[in-house]
C-alpha cells in the first residue's frame, strides 16, 4: 500500500485507480462516472495545471502516515457526509432567479464545522446567499429531470462582476456552495495524488448523500486561492477546474484565444456550435492624480506668532491627512451582453474600446495608512503614557529640589499658616511667572536651553491662565460660569461620559497645550517642562490665595478625570484659606467670613473659645478624618480668646445651665419650630461644610472604612469614625439654641425620628403628643452618646472637619510627583474628548453620513472603556485608531469632492448629482457612474484618464503633445477620439471573461447543459475558471 | 471558597431616613431583624457571597444613611457601584414622593450609566399602607428599574430582591469584570415563566430594565471600513491587491 502511495506521486493518476485502490470496502460503489478525473478532453487543463503545479516548491504540508488506510479515508468521507447531512444540503429544492444585484444587495452567511483526514485538520464551509425561505415553496419531491440549482445559475447573467463577493461567487455565480480547506492558514494539499484523493472524497460524498451543492476544496497554497469541485445532480455532473498562472500564454489574452480554449474544453460534438454569450469587463487603474496637487501639509511650527502654529492655535487640534488618502480610482468598462462574432478582440485588433462600453462603474482605493494629523496627534501623546522617565530624569535635575523639600516637611508648610500672608500681589505677569521657572531651570542646568522657549512658554501661560493678564486683582471672578448656555448641550457634558473635564475647564486646556507641545515643541521635554511650570503656577496660587481659573467652584466633579477633581480641591483649599485669611483681616468689622460664603452671622466681642485642653479631650474621644488638634475652623488668634462661661457650660453640658449661655452661630429661624422647654423659636445654626473629597480620597475612606469590618464593633466604630459632622451639627446646634433638648435637635436634623400623636389629655382635648423615634431612643445609641458629649460651641470656633492646608499641600505633592506618564493617563480622556469634538466639527462640514454613525458609536464605546480605573491599552488604541479612521474618511471624502471637482461644478443638479456620486464612492464598494463615458461623472473620469495619460506621454517621449484645451475638444469629437482612443486609456489592469453556452455533453445525443468559463488576467496573474457539464446517465 | 467567586458587586441601598434600609440589609445578611437597629450614620458596609444561576458573587452592600445632612456625604459611594437598590417605606407616601429626588441624586453622582437599579418598597407587613403596589410598579417601569415589594421584619422579597439585583448584573456584559478570567459567566436561561422564577414577582418586575448589550472584549461594534479594502481581496488573484 505505501508503495501506491510512490505510484501517485509520479504521475498522472486517474481518480479510479485512486479510489479502487485505497478503498477496499465502499460504502457504496461509486458510479462509474465519478471514475473520470482528468479525462482526455481536460488535457490542456491538467497540462496547465500541472504548469502550475511544478511552479511550486514541493513544500508537502498534507502528510498522511498511512495514506492508504480505508478506514482513516472512509471515516473522513463519513464525515463529509454527515456534515452535509447535518446541514441539510440534500437533495435539490430550487430557489428563485437571483435578481440583479441580489450577490451584492443580500445578506451572505457561513456555517462552519472541521474534520480531519486521519490527523490533518480540514475545515468546512458552507456559504450561502440568505433567502426567504418562502422561495424554497415546498419542493420536497425529488424533481428528477431539473438540474441543480448552481447548474442553472451558472447561466445567470444578473451577478456577473459582483463587487464584492467570495471569489467562487464572482468566478461561478453561485449562490451556494460548500468549501473543504485545510483548517489551518500557513497548511497547503499540494500534491497532485492528494488533490485528487480530496477530489474522490467529494466526489463519493456527494454521490452517498445526494447533495446537489457544489462541493469545493481547497488546494495549493491558501492565497492562491485555487479550487477545485464538483456539483452533482440526477444523471449530471459538473466539474469545476482551475488555472493559475503567473505568466499567461499569449494566445490567452484576447478574446478569440478563450473562445477558442472554452470551445475545444466543450468539446461539442454538435456542428454549428450553439451561439456562446459573452460579457466582459476591463479595468483601468489611475494612479496619476498630479493635475491635483494635495494641499494639505503638515502645519509649519516654526510660525509660531501669537499662539498661533502654522495656523494652530493652542487649545486647537489639527485635522486631516497629510498625503492624498486616494491613491487609485479603478473605473470597470463592461459589455455585460455580447455574442460571438458582434465583436472583434485578438492580437492585433480590438473593438473593445472603453469609452463605448455600456457600463461603468467606479471604485476608489485608500491610501493603507495616509498620515493624519489628528490622529498622530493623539498617538504621540498616548505614546507618553508608556515612558517610565520622571520629570526629574527628563529634565536632567531635580526640578523640584527646593519646592521638595517644603513638601516633605509638611508641618513646615503647616507653621506657614500662622504666619502673615505674603502681601498679595495683585498683577500677575505671565512674563514674570515664566522668568521665576527660567531662572530655577538655569540655575540646575547651567547653560543649557530649557526645553521650551519663552515665547511658547509665555503663549501657553497666558493660554492656560488668562487672568493673569487681566489688570484687575484677582478674585473668584475667574471660575468657570456655572450658567454657561453651552453647559446644557449634549456635546457640552461630553466629559461626564469620558470622564474627562468640560471644554472649557483648564484641565482640558492643559490637556490640549500638552498634546501640542509633545508633538511640536521639544516632545517629552517639552511636556515636563510645561508641567514643572504648571505644578509651580498652582503652587504659587495656593500660597497667594489666587484661586485657580478655569474650574468649576464647589467640591470636585467625582465625573471628572482624577487630575481635575486635585484642581478643583486645590481651589477649594484656597478659597477657604483666601475667606479665613480675609476674616482675620475684617475681624475687626466684626463679620464672620462664612464658610464658602454662606452665612453672615454676627461675631460679638464676648466670643466664647474652648481651652485647647477642652479641645483635646474632644479630639480623642471623637476624632474623625482630621486629625490635626490644632486647626480650628476659624483661626482667631490666641490673643482674642476672652474669658468667658464657656468652660463650664461645656463640661456640665445640662439644658438647664446651658439655657442661660447667649446664643450663637445661628443661620435663621427654624420656619415653625420651638424649643420644647421653653417655647423660644428653634434657630437653625450655621454649620461647618463637609469635607470636599477626589474620588482617590474616598477610595481611601471606603477601603478604612470596610477593613472595619461587618461586626458590630466594627460597625459602631464606623459610625462612630463618620460621627465627626454630626458632633460638629449638634455643637452648632447647641450654641445656637442654649437649654435645647435631643428632640430638638432630632425634629431639626431627623424629623422622621420624631413621632407626634394626638392624644386626648385629662381635660378631655386633643393634644400633640411627641417623642423620639424607638431607635433614637435605644440607651446609648450613638446619637445619644454624640448629644451628651456636644458642648455648645459655634461651627467658626469648632475644630474644622476639612484641613485646608494639610489638603492643599498633599494636592501639591500629588502634582509634582507625576511623571509625564501619569499625567498623560490623566489627560488622555480629555484629548480623546477633544478629538471626538475635532472630528464631529469637520463632519459637520462635509455631511458624510457613514461617519456620523461611526462617531457616535465611538462615543458610546469610549464612554464604556473609559470609565473603567485603568483602561486596557488595547482598548485606548482601538479608540484612537477609529477617530484615526474617522479623520481618514473625511480626509477621504474632502479629496474626492476636489477631485470631481464638485465645488466647481455650477450647475446645481449636476452638483447634487456629483456630490451623491462621491458620498457614494465612499459607502460603497463600488459605483455605477449614470451614462457611463457619456455621463457629468463619466466625462469627468474620461479627463482625469486623458490627463494622466498625457503626462505619461509627455514623460516617456519628450515630443510636444496638444494643448489640454483641444485635446479636450478631441474627447468629445467621436470620430477624431476614435483614432486616438488608444491614448486615452492605459492598458488595462483587467481583464475578466464570462463565456457561457448550454451544449449536450459528451455526446450529441446528451442533455444540453450549462457551460461556463471564467477568465481573468492581470499584470501578475492569469486564473481559467472553468465550470463544465456533462450527463452520466447514459455514458 | 474565593476562588470560585464570579465576580465582586458594590451594591449601594439608598432612599429616605426610616424606610427600612439597614433592616432589610440585617436581614438579607444576618437573616434577622432588629427593632433596636440605630439609625445610621454616614455610610455602613456589609458582604455576603451568594449564588445565582450558578454564579457566585460577592456583595459589598453600602448602606448609607437617608438622613439629609449626611447626603452630602453618600453621593461619593455611588461612584463605581453596579447595583442600586432605592427603598421607600409603603405606609409613608413621603418616602414616596422624594423618590425622584433620589433618582435625580443617582443620575448626577453614578460614574456609569448602565447601572442597574431596583425599586424596593418595603414595611408590606404593615396595616397603614398609603402607597398602592400598583404606584410602585409604575414608577418602576417609569425610570427601566426592577422592583419588588417587602418587608423585612417578615422576610418577605428580601432575598429575591438582592438575588433579582445580581442576576440583572450578571446578565449585563460590560458592567462587571470577572475576577477569574477563565471561567465564564454561565447564563442559564430561566424558563420557570413571567414570573421570574423563585421570586414569583410580576412580570413588569423583570421587563423594564435597560437591555443594551455591549461586550468591551468585542469589537464588531465598528461599521466595516475596511469595506473596500474587501473587495480587492476578492477580485482576482493579489495581483490588484
Ligand atoms: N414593621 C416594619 N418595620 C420596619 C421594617 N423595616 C424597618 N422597620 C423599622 O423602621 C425603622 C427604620 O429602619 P432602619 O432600617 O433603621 O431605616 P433606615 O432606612 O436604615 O434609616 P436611616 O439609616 O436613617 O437612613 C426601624 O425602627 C425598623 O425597626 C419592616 O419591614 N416592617
Ligand atoms: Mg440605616
Amino acid at each position: 500500500m505505501i508503495a501506491a502511495f510512490d505510484d501517485f506521486q509520479t504521475g498522472l493518476t486517474t481518480r479510479g485507480r485512486c479510489c479502487a485502490e485505497a478503498r477496499p470496502r465502499p460504502p457504496l460503489p461509486p458510479s462509474p462516472d465519478a471514475l473520470l478525473f482528468f479525462p482526455a478532453y481536460l488535457a490542456p487543463f491538467a497540462a496547465l495545471l500541472k504548469m502550475a503545479a511544478d511552479s511550486e516548491p514541493e513544500s508537502e504540508v498534507f502528510e498522511i502516515t498511512d495514506f492508504t488506510t480505508a478506514s482513516e479515508w472512509e471515516r473522513f468521507i463519513s464525515k463529509i457526509e454527515e456534515v452535509l447531512n447535518d446541514w441539510k444540503l440534500i437533495g435539490n429544492s430550487l430557489g428563485k432567479p437571483l435578481e440583479k444585484g441580489v450577490f451584492t444587495s443580500g445578506t451572505w452567511e457561513e456555517k462552519s464545522d472541521e474534520i480531519s483526514f486521519a490527523d490533518f485538520k480540514f475545515s468546512v464551509t458552507h456559504h450561502y446567499l440568505v433567502q426567504d425561505s418562502t422561495d424554497k415553496e415546498g419542493k420536497d419531491e425529488v424533481l428528477e429531470d431539473v438540474i441543480p440549482q448552481s447548474m442553472q445559475d451558472l447561466l445567470c447573467m444578473n451577478n456577473d462582476f459582483p463587487p464584492r463577493a467570495h471569489c467562487l461567487v464572482r468566478w461561478y455565480g453561485l449562490r451556494e456552495f460548500v468549501v473543504i480547506a485545510p483548517a489551518a492558514n500557513h497548511d497547503a494539499v499540494l500534491s497532485e495524488s492528494k488533490c485528487n484523493l480530496l477530489l474522490s472524497s467529494v466526489s463519493i460524498a456527494l454521490g452517498n448523500t445526494g447533495c446537489q451543492v457544489p462541493l469545493f476544496v481547497q488546494i495549493h497554497h491558501k492565497w492562491r486561492r485555487m479550487y477545485v469541485g464538483e456539483c452533482q445532480g440526477h444523471g449530471v455532473r459538473t466539474d469545476f477546474e482551475m488555472v493559475h498562472l503567473r505568466k499567461v500564454p499569449n494566445q490567452y489574452t484576447h478574446l478569440s484565444g478563450l473562445l477558442d480554449i472554452f470551445k475545444s474544453k466543450i468539446g461539442c460534438p454538435l456542428t454549428p456550435l450553439p451561439p456562446v454569450s459573452i460579457a466582459i469587463r476591463l479595468t483601468y487603474v489611475l494612479q496619476d492624480w498630479q493635475q491635483y496637487f494635495w494641499p494639505q501639509q503638515p502645519p509649519d511650527i516654526d510660525a509660531l506668532v501669537g499662539g498661533e502654529v502654522g495656523g494652530l492655535e493652542f487649545g486647537k487640534l489639527p485635522f486631516g491627512a497629510c498625503e492624498d488618502p486616494i491613491s487609485e480610482l479603478h473605473l470597470a468598462t463592461t459589455w455585460p451582453h455580447l455574442t460571438e462574432g458582434i465583436i472583434v478582440d485578438n492580437d492585433v485588433y480590438s473593438d473593445l474600446d472603453p469609452i463605448q462600453a455600456p457600463h461603468w462603474s467606479v471604485r476608489v482605493r485608500k491610501a493603507d495608512n495616509p498620515q493624519c494629523l489628528l490622529g498622530d496627534f493623539v498617538t504621540e501623546f498616548f505614546k507618553i503614557c508608556r515612558r517610565k522617565e520622571s520629570t526629574d530624569e527628563i529634565l536632567g535635575r531635580s526640578t523640584f529640589e527646593e519646592e521638595g523639600r517644603e513638601i516633605a516637611d509638611i508641618t513646615h508648610a503647616l507653621s506657614k499658616l500662622t504666619e502673615p500672608a505674603p502681601v498679595p500681589i495683585h498683577k500677575l505677569s505671565v512674563s514674570n511667572m515664566v522668568h521665576t521657572a527660567k531662572k530655577k531651570i538655569r540655575k540646575h542646568r547651567g547653560v543649557e536651553e530649557s526645553p521650551l522657549n519663552n515665547d511658547v512658554l509665555n503663549t501657553i501661560l497666558l493660554f492656560l491662565f488668562p487672568d493673569a493678564a487681566s489688570e484687575k486683582p484677582l478674585d473668584g471672578s475667574s471660575a468657570v460660569d456655572n450658567n454657561n448656555p453651552l453647559s446644557e448641550s449634549e456635546e457640552y457634558n461630553l466629559y461626564n461620559q469620558f470622564k474627562s473635564a468640560p471644554s472649557d475647564s483648564l484641565t482640558y486646556k492643559l490637556a490640549l497645550c500638552l498634546c501640542m507641545i509633545n508633538f511640536y515643541h521639544g516632545g517629552l521635554k517639552g511636556v515636563a517642562h510645561l508641567w514643572q511650570e504648571f505644578v509651580l503656577e498652582m503652587r504659587f496660587r495656593w500660597e497667594n490665595n489666587f484661586l485657580i481659573p478655569g474650574l468649576a467652584s464647589g467640591p470636585p466633579d467625582l465625573r471628572c478625570c482624577l487630575l481635575h477633581q486635585k484642581l478643583q480641591m486645590l481651589n477649594c483649599c484656597i478659597e477657604r484659606k483666601k475667606a479665613r485669611d480675609e476674616g482675620r483681616k475684617t475681624n475687626t468689622s466684626d463679620m464672620f467670613p462664612g464658610d464658602a460664603g454662606k452665612a453672615g452671622d454676627q461675631l460679638g466681642p464676648d466670643n466664647l473659645k474652648d481651652t485647647d485642653k477642652e479641645k483635646g479631650e474632644v479630639g480623642k474621644s471623637w476624632d474623625s478624618w482630621s486629625d490635626s488638634e490644632e486647626e480650628f475652623f476659624e483661626c482667631l488668634s490666641d490673643t482674642e480668646e476672652l474669658k468667658g462661661n464657656g468652660q463650664e457650660s461645656g463640661k456640665k453640658g445640662g439644658p438647664k445651665e446651658t439655657a442661660s449661655l447667649k446664643p450663637e452661630g445661628r443661620l435663621h429661624q427654624h420656619g415653625k419650630l420651638t424649643l420644647l422647654h421653653n417655647g423660644e423659636p428653634l434657630y437653625i445654626p450655621v454649620t461647618q461644610e463637609p469635607a470636599p473629597m477626589t474620588e482617590d480620597l474616598l477610595e481611601e475612606q471606603s477601603e478604612v472604612l470596610a477593613k472595619l469590618g461587618t461586626s458590630a464593633e466594627g460597625a459602631h466604630l464606623r459610625a462612630r469614625m463618620q460621627s465627626a459632622c454630626l458632633l460638629s451639627d449638634m455643637e452648632s446646634f447647641k450654641a445656637a439654641n442654649p437649654g435645647c433638648f435631643l428632640e430638638d435637635f432630632v425634629r431639626w436634623y431627623s424629623p422622621r425620628d420624631y413621632i407626634e400623636e394626638e392624644v386626648i389629655d385629662e381635660k378631655g382635648n386633643m393634644v400633640l403628643k411627641g417623642e423620639l423615634s424607638a431607635r433614637m431612643k435605644i440607651p446609648s445609641n450613638m446619637w445619644v452618646e454624640a448629644w451628651e458629649t456636644a458642648k455648645p460651641i459655634p461651627a467658626r470656633r469648632q475644630r474644622r472637619l476639612f484641613d485646608d492646608t494639610r489638603e492643599a499641600e498633599k494636592v501639591l505633592h500629588y502634582l509634582a510627583v507625576q511623571k509625564p506618564a501619569d499625567l498623560a493617563r490623566h489627560l488622555l480622556p480629555c484629548v480623546i474628548h477633544a478629538a471626538v469634538l475635532k472630528v464631529k466639527e469637520e463632519e459637520n462640514l462635509e455631511n458624510i453620513s457613514l461617519v456620523k454613525k461611526i462617531i457616535k458609536q465611538i462615543i458610546t464605546h469610549s464612554s464604556k472603556v473609559l470609565h473603567f480605573p485603568n483602561p486596557e491599552d488595547k482598548k485606548l488604541e482601538e479608540i484612537i485608531h477609529q477617530i484615526t479612521n474617522v479623520e481618514a474618511i473625511i480626509a477621504r471624502a474632502r479629496s474626492l469632492k476636489a477631485k470631481f471637482g464638485t465645488e466647481k461644478c455650477e450647475q446645481e443638479e449636476e452638483k447634487e448629482d456629483l456630490e451623491k456620486f462621491v458620498s457614494c464612492l465612499l459607502e460603497q464598494p463600488e459605483v455605477l457612474v449614470v451614462g457611463a463615458g457619456r455621463g457629468h461623472a463619466g466625462k469627468i473620469i474620461h479627463k482625469l484618464f486623458v490627463n494622466a495619460q498625457r503626462l505619461t506621454e509627455s514623460s516617456d517621449e519628450a515630443a510636444a503633445m496638444a494643448p489640454p484645451e483641444e485635446e479636450l475638444k478631441r474627447v468629445s469629437s467621436p470620430e477624431e477620439r476614435r483614432q486616438n482612443s488608444v491614448s486615452d486609456f492605459p492598458p488595462p489592469a483587467g481583464r475578466e471573461l464570462i463565456l457561457r453556452t448550454t451544449v449536450p455533453r459528451p455526446a450529441p445525443y446528451s442533455r444540453a447543459l450549462p457551460q461556463r468559463m471564467y477568465s481573468v488576467l492581470t499584470k501578475e496573474d492569469f486564473r481559467l475558471a472553468g465550470a463544465f457539464s456533462s450527463d452520466t446517465s447514459f455514458f | 471558597m474565593d476562588e470560585d467567586v464570579l465576580t465582586t458587586l458594590k451594591i449601594l441601598i439608598i432612599g429616605e431616613s426610616g424606610v427600612g434600609k439597614s433592616s432589610l440589609l440585617l436581614r438579607f445578611t444576618d437573616d434577622t431583624f432588629d427593632p433596636e437597629l440605630a439609625a445610621t450614620i454616614g455610610v455602613d458596609f456589609k458582604v455576603k457571597t451568594i449564588s445565582v444561576d450558578g454564579n457566585k458573587a460577592k456583595l459589598a452592600i453600602w448602606d448609607t444613611a437617608g438622613q439629609e445632612r449626611f447626603r452630602t456625604l453618600t453621593p461619593s459611594y455611588y461612584r463605581g457601584a453596579q447595583g442600586v437598590i432605592l427603598v421607600y417605606d409603603v405606609t409613608r407616601r413621603d418616602t414616596f414622593v422624594k423618590l425622584d429626588n433620589w433618582l435625580n441624586e443617582l443620575e448626577t453622582y453614578c460614574t456609569r450609566n448602565d447601572i442597574v437599579n431596583m425599586l424596593v418598597g418595603n414595611k408590606i407587613d404593615k396595616e397603614n399602607r398609603e402607597v398602592d403596589r400598583n404606584e410602585g410598579l409604575k414608577f418602576a417601569r417609569k425610570h427601566s428599574m426592577l422592583f419588588i415589594e417587602a418587608s423585612a421584619k417578615t422576610c418577605d422579597g428580601v432575598q429575591c430582591a438582592f438575588e433579582e439585583l445580581v442576576e440583572k448584573i450578571i446578565q449585563t456584559p460590560g458592567l462587571w469584570e470577572s475576577e477569574n478570567q477563565n471561567k465564564g459567566v454561565k447564563l442559564i436561561h430561566r424558563e420557570e415563566g413571567p414570573g421570574g422564577g423563585a421570586c414569583g414577582g410580576p412580570e413588569e418586575s423583570k421587563m423594564a430594565v435597560p437591555t443594551e448589550s455591549w461586550c468591551l472584549g468585542d469589537s464588531s461594534w465598528m461599521p466595516q471600513l475596511s469595506m473596500i479594502v474587501e473587495c480587492y481581496k476578492y477580485f482576482v488573484g493579489p495581483g490588484l491587491s
